[in-house]
């Protein structure tokens, strides 16, 4: 896509934006535009060029900046946006899909006004293109009373189900929900542990939406869950075979030591043995936990167990 | 004049136009833009309105009359956005995703994502909710995010308009980067991974790529507004992408019963989406489902622990055991004792 391009949906946008929004401030507008304060002020600079022929002094966009707030007096008949391009309502569309399961009515009616929205001829190139990004469902239905309990600031309760412990009650603020690599957790601050906990939202059992309100601590961010985070005295080496190495690299990237025999070698987060024992699993006899011998006998008591032994 | 500054000025000119604007005028209005011989200031003019139309401005020309002349006019009504009248909750969760999807990083069409997200918050004003959703995708390694993201944004311009693109495509299985043209019918995000399905010209068929394993990428660059390739019109991306390891199309695909117990048995729908469960009370979930990769689905299972066991066939029970096995064996002197399987 050309940068002339961009601009102009750009700056489509940013008169009517002010014209709707007189006396907005250049750091919002800035924000609103995603560019910074430096560009837009040029922006601002090139539209009071913009007219119409005969070019008479009425002709031009009259925008300009007062006090640091940005003014428009003639906008020239931009006072709205252009309505949606194909393109541009197809990646709405896709982006909407990664919650339907949590969305449920107001997503299928949120693309049926979409589409209301979008000119006729546009429909059809639209209906074409949203063919063509499928990021849906893999949203657990558990997103729903969750997000509306997030925007709502009001507590949960439910059932956590630890790994290999019965599902344990729970009542937590919740803060933001963040997928990762497909798995969906929620962070917030749980009453039981009287700290900030990541839960995986498979885990959570009988949703309660309760009615004690809480508020959001301005810093409320959670931490994207990474076994190659933390490396300590409490590291475990973990030797990939030459079949499972490629996969193993494209994951770690430098942090995956070579090996002689072509396999690979990585040093992991040794704080839940529960995890680390259910990845090396996973890779069906590939992958060897290497030490300490605690990690190693613990692969090797849930493998025996797997076969009933 | 700059051309931002033209096409802006063009904008302006139809948008307050009631009648046809013809070429000669529009070459009188804008004499230095459109000066020059005839046709330079026509292949000039001609880029300018395939931009505009691109803009979604809807352009048309009008042949002339008795009483009217020929020209360029623009449909008012077509160009401005109307209010979509969005509920508070369907805002809200198109706010949602599409921020979530722009701040991952990697979402093929972010321009166009991030324009609409701001048209339909035009008339929202103030009460915008704050999107509390976050989504890390695609990037297999942090500082590959840029790349990746380059990636989609060129392959959804390419799906868009339909033009091949040449890859080198690194796959783990074969060590050295292939060369390809490669037809995209359209891309895929699944469990955090975004794949590209499109009919590969080496390969003479369809086949999927992950995209973090394109290395470089060329869109076909030649005839840049005629197509090269139609979609079959029974295409669709989710017969061709699995959405979990044991569905990846190796082999003729058989039914395994599962055998769910502990915790695994209330998570069994969340755990094998799609499968037939049956609920064997006591903390007992059978589940059926199809498997066209044995092995995914054995690798699976044994990462589940003890709690899931497979009931048949016995070929996915023996393919289980073998692994577990061979597990078992190569940390045997940690409890000493060898296991066959």
């Amino acid at each position: 896509m050309s940068n002339v391009h961009e601009r102009l949906r750009r700056l489509l946008f940013l008169v009517p934006y002010v014209s709707k929004n007189p006396g907005v401030t250049v750091e919002a507008l800035a924000r609103a535009l995603n560019v910074s304060r430096e560009d837009l002020l040029e922006e601002l600079d090139l539209l009071t060029c913009v007219g119409r022929p005969p070019f008479n002094p009425d002709d031009y966009i009259d925008i300009y900046v007062d006090n640091d707030r940005v003014y428009v007096d003639l906008d020239q008949r931009l006072f709205a946006p252009p309505r949606l391009t194909a393109g541009e309502a197809a990646a709405l569309a896709a982006s909407a899909e990664l919650l339907r399961p949590a969305a449920g009515d107001a997503l299928q009616s949120a693309l049926q006004k979409l589409e209301r929205v979008l000119p006729p001829h546009v429909r059809e190139r639209y209906r074409e293109m949203y063919r063509k990004i499928d990021a849906s469902a893999e949203a657990p239905q558990a997103l729903g009373p969750l997000t509306r309990a997030i925007l709502e600031r009001r507590e949960v309760t439910f059932g956590y189900a630890s790994p290999g412990r019965p599902a344990e009650p729970r009542q937590v603020r919740p803060y933001e929900l963040l997928s990762h690599r497909g798995q969906w957790y929620l962070q917030g601050f749980c009453h039981t542990r009287q700290d900030s906990r990541l839960f995986r939202l498979d885990r959570m059992e009988d949703i309660v939406i309760t009615d004690t309100p809480f508020v959001l601590p301005p810093d409320a961010r959670a931490d994207v869950p990474n076994p190659a985070r933390s490396r300590s005295e409490d590291s475990v080496r973990v030797r990939f075979s030459p079949v499972a190495a490629p996969y193993v690299k494209e994951r770690f990237g430098q942090d995956a030591r070579p090996l002689a025999d072509g396999g690979v070698e990585v040093l992991v987060a040794g704080d839940s043995e529960r995890w680390l024992t259910q990845w090396v699993l996973s890779f069906g006899g590939e992958a060897e936990v290497v030490e300490p011998v605690s990690a190693r006998a613990a692969v090797a008591r849930a493998a025996r167990a797997s076969i009933g032994l | 004049m700059d051309r931002t500054e033209r096409i802006l000025d063009l904008v302006a000119l139809l948008l307050d136009a009631r009648e046809p604007i013809s070429w000669a005028e529009l070459r009188e209005h804008f004499p230095a833009d459109y000066g020059g011989s005839d046709d330079a200031a026509e292949r000039k003019f001609e880029r300018d309105k395939a931009e505009l139309v691109e803009l979604g401005f809807p352009l048309t020309y009008v042949q002339g009359d008795d009483e009217r002349r020929d020209g360029y006019i623009v449909d008012r009504d077509a160009y401005y956005l109307p209010e979509a009248d969005l509920t508070k909750e369907e805002l809200a969760v198109l706010y949602a995703a599409g921020s979530a999807a722009l701040a991952s990083g990697v979402f093929p069409g972010r321009d166009d994502l991030a324009h609409a997200l701001r048209k339909i918050g035009f008339f929202a004003g103030q009460s915008l909710p704050t999107p509390r959703v976050r989504m890390e995708l695609g990037a297999v390694q942090e500082g590959q995010v840029k790349e990746v993201s380059a990636r989609l944004e060129q392959l959804w311009d390419a799906c868009a308009a339909r033009k091949w693109v040449e890859i080198s495509y690194a796959s783990p299985k074969h060590p050295n980067a292939t060369q390809r043209r490669v037809d995209p019918y359209g891309l895929a995000l699944r469990r955090g991974v975004w794949t590209l399905v499109g009919h590969c010209h080496l390969r003479g068929g369809l086949r999927t790529f992950h995209v973090h394993r394109v290395r470089e990428l060329k869109v076909n660059t030649a005839r840049p507004r005629t197509p090269d390739f139609h979609v079959p019109e029974d295409f669709s991306l989710d017969s061709h992408v699995a959405y979990f390891p044991w569905q990846h199309r190796f082999h003729e695909p058989v039914e395994v019963v599962l055998r769910l117990s502990g915790t695994l048995a209330s998570r069994a729908s969340g755990l094998f989406p799609g499968a037939t469960l049956e609920p064997m009370g006591e903390g007992l979930t059978l589940a059926k489902l199809r498997v066209s990769f044995l092995d995914g689905l054995a690798r699976f299972c044994l990462s589940l622990g003890a709690d899931c066991v497979v009931e048949g066939p016995e070929s996915a029970r023996s393919r289980l055991r073998e692994m577990a096995a061979r597990v078992a064996n190569r940390h045997a002197d940690a409890l000493e004792g060898k296991v066959t399987a």
